[in-house]
């Protein structure tokens, strides 16, 4: 296929998952502000409880605030994870390789809810402490696919930069990265996609956000809050998933027709 | 490039004096944390918050110096590496890790005086510190020593058990053990709750998982459909997919007077499987799935070729040469939901996930350790144990496949 056709038919496939995003936030979207007068839908499923629409907190509110939860770890793992792979695979850092993936593949062993609870008694109930666990819940991925990346980039096309006279850092910006970037965008990808529904346990340690609803859902036998807190995160974790397809489809069809 | 190699270079004299950085970075973080941090804390009693006592206080110097004796050794040893030094330096590891207990029987006799009978003795920053930068330092060593996980598993077994046995017999005021000791039987049944619930659930979804699977591979519009169910499930979480199980569980229950003789209900352990299963089955499958399908068609081809019935290439070769990845999937479902069993307490399941939430409603930190650390040390083991076994069962000469997730 010559470059001019693919490139072609990487855009036609991209109108087409253009539209996936839309769809699912426009169904967020209608969730969030569609909850409160769902009165009679709710009912169908919880027919006894005198109360079925989620009203202590507005699930806008609740979906910002798990957002910047979800979003403040994001940081810390991509940056953190991003870095700390560069690191390994330079030639000064290279001592710490080893250790590093294999702490990275250990993060995961680490059950979330554990992670969490150990985390309260040193920095107390609140937000901090369910972003200390999805930080170490979300690492592995990025790590694992960022060594990958960078250690997949052939041996040849570096030397070919170092005889053009690229410096080091030079090397990495322009070669080495853009080369890495598709494969570290679906770390990033997995990590996110995981974290935001990862996020929801943090409700049982005092972190408001959207698992908010499914706890006080469980505590009362409330069917229709657990139904209101699920489907939001589930709708915001496919959205955020398929946006990055779309991201992941525009770089790929970049990096293809540059 | 061969030859240049061979040439002697005038570099080389200090290029051979590597020191390996990890060890020395991880050490010094030791010693400063050491001497920085509050390395335990006295409490009264249960609720008040303790008062922090550093290493020269919680020791005595005679301890302290031993402490940091040991560590600049290992330091010192980690200069100059060869393999004779790491072998030096991973005994010295285990010694620090054997040591530890002591420590804190030795700063229980200074510092909690015998007319308190309520105080207790918490762990502090620094001993949490130290102990987990010695097991990077002993991962450090196990992976340049190339050591196989089933050696050190055992040797990190050994430590426990003197850790165990420490803290059962001689540290009375160990807040971790008094509330250990307090919950005794609710402790073993807790953990038998928990294992048990893991062990079903995991028993469970290898038979579906091994069952779709095989249907996956037969009809491609099944594998598409399955697959985004499953993915759309992943996306609920935890919680709220445990949480949606109590409605339907409980209606069933109420219609089908049998089911709720055998125990079945809206709270307790039936939803808790169901949620543990459906959340098992994505990584399951998946690894099931490319486990099968890697095996090589020439290797399919030549089992034939030998006169092999359908039946027997399955079972004889497909299965057989699928089983390192296929116990791939097996560790990653079971980690899973070791951490998941401790969610399915909210849902009235039981499992060592009640201290926890117990423990957080109470405000009482030492509970929620007491559920926290079994869980982390249950997922480590099973880790450890499903990755030495699957070592063992691949074929000496097959590469390990790349993570497949």
């Amino acid at each position: 296929m010559s470059h001019d056709a693919l490139s072609r038919s990487l855009t036609a496939r991209g109108v087409q998952q253009a539209k996936w995003p839309a769809i699912w936030l426009v169904l967020l979207m209608a969730c969030v502000w569609g909850f409160p007068y769902a009165d009679g839908l709710l009912r169908i499923i919880e027919p006894d409880s005198s109360q079925v629409v989620y009203q202590r907190a507005s699930l806008a509110t609740l979906l910002v605030q798990h957002m910047l939860v979800v979003s403040a770890a994001a940081v810390i793992t991509v940056v953190g994870g991003v870095l700390a792979a560069i690191v390994v695979t330079r030639e000064w850092g290279r001592n710490f390789l080893p250790l590093v993936s294999q702490v990275a593949s250990l993060g995961q062993t680490f059950p979330p809810v554990a992670v969490l609870a150990l985390a309260v008694p040193a920095l107390g109930f609140g937000t901090l402490p369910i972003i200390v666990a999805l930080v170490l819940y979300g690492t592995l991925p990025i790590v694992r696919n960022t060594l990958g990346g960078l250690q997949d980039v052939d041996k040849e096309v570096k030397s070919a930069s170092v005889a053009m006279g690229m410096t080091s850092w030079q090397t990495l910006r322009q070669v080495e990265l853009p080369l890495a970037a598709p494969v570290i965008l679906a770390g990033i990808r997995t990590s996110i996609t995981i974290n935001i529904s990862t996020a929801a346990i943090g409700a049982t340690v005092g972190a408001s956000n959207l698992g908010d609803p499914i706890i006080a859902g469980i505590v009362n036998g409330n069917m229709a809050y657990i139904v209101q807190g699920a489907l939001t995160i589930a709708l915001l974790a496919l959205t955020v998933d398929s946006l990055f397809e779309r991201l992941q489809e525009r770089l790929r069809s970049r990096l293809y027709t540059a | 490039m061969a030859l240049l190699d061979a040439l002697p270079s005038p570099q080389m004299a200090w290029r051979q004096w590597r020191p390996n950085s990890v060890l020395v970075v991880l050490l010094s973080v030791m010693l400063v944390a050491l001497w920085l941090f509050d390395v335990v804390s006295v409490s009264p009693n249960r609720i008040v918050s303790g008062q922090g006592a550093g290493l020269v206080e919680a020791m005595g110097w005679l301890g302290a110096l031993l402490v940091s004796g040991v560590t600049i050794t290992l330091m010192l040893l980690s200069l100059q590496p060869g393999r004779q030094n790491y072998q030096v330096a991973l005994v010295g590891v285990c010694l620090l890790l054997l040591l530890m207990p002591f420590g804190l029987i030795v700063a229980s006799d200074r510092l909690v005086s015998s007319d308190m009978p309520q105080a207790r003795l918490n762990m502090g920053m620094a001993y949490w510190l130290m102990l987990s930068l010695l097991l990077l330092c002993w991962i450090e060593l196990r992976l340049r020593l190339a050591l196989p996980r089933r050696w050190t598993v055992l040797m990190l077994l050994g430590v426990a058990l003197v850790w165990w046995l420490c803290a059962m017999w001689a540290l009375e005021a160990l807040a971790l053990g008094q509330e250990f000791r307090a919950r005794n039987d609710e402790f073993w049944r807790a953990l038998r709750q928990h294992i048990t619930l893991v062990s079903v659930s995991v028993a469970i979804s290898i038979g579906l998982g091994l069952s779709l699977a095989m249907l996956m591979r037969r009809y491609a519009n099944f594998q598409k459909v399955a697959f985004g169910v499953l993915n759309f499930l992943q996306t609920i979480p935890s919680i709220a997919l445990f949480g949606l199980m109590l409605g339907p569980l409980a209606w069933l229950a109420a219609q089908w007077p049998l089911l709720s003789r055998l125990g079945v209900s809206g709270i307790g352990w039936a939803p808790a499987l169901l949620a543990l299963v459906a959340y098992s089955l994505l990584p399951m499958v998946r690894n099931t799935y490319i486990a099968l399908e890697q095996v090589s068609p020439e290797t399919l081809e030549a089992a034939r070729g030998m006169g092999m019935r359908n039946s027997q290439r399955f079972w004889q070769v497909r299965l057989p040469l699928a089983l390192p990845v296929l116990l791939e999937g097996i560790r990653i479902t079971s980690v899973q939901a070791i951490g998941l069993t401790a969610v399915a307490a909210l849902i009235g399941a039981g499992g060592l996930g009640a201290f926890i939430f117990q423990g957080l409603g109470q405000a009482a930190m030492d509970m929620v350790l007491l559920g926290a650390l079994p869980i982390l040390i249950l997922a480590l083991i099973a880790d450890a144990g499903l990755g030495a076994l699957s070592d063992i069962l691949r074929p000496k000469n097959t590469v390990r496949p790349g993570d497949a997730q």
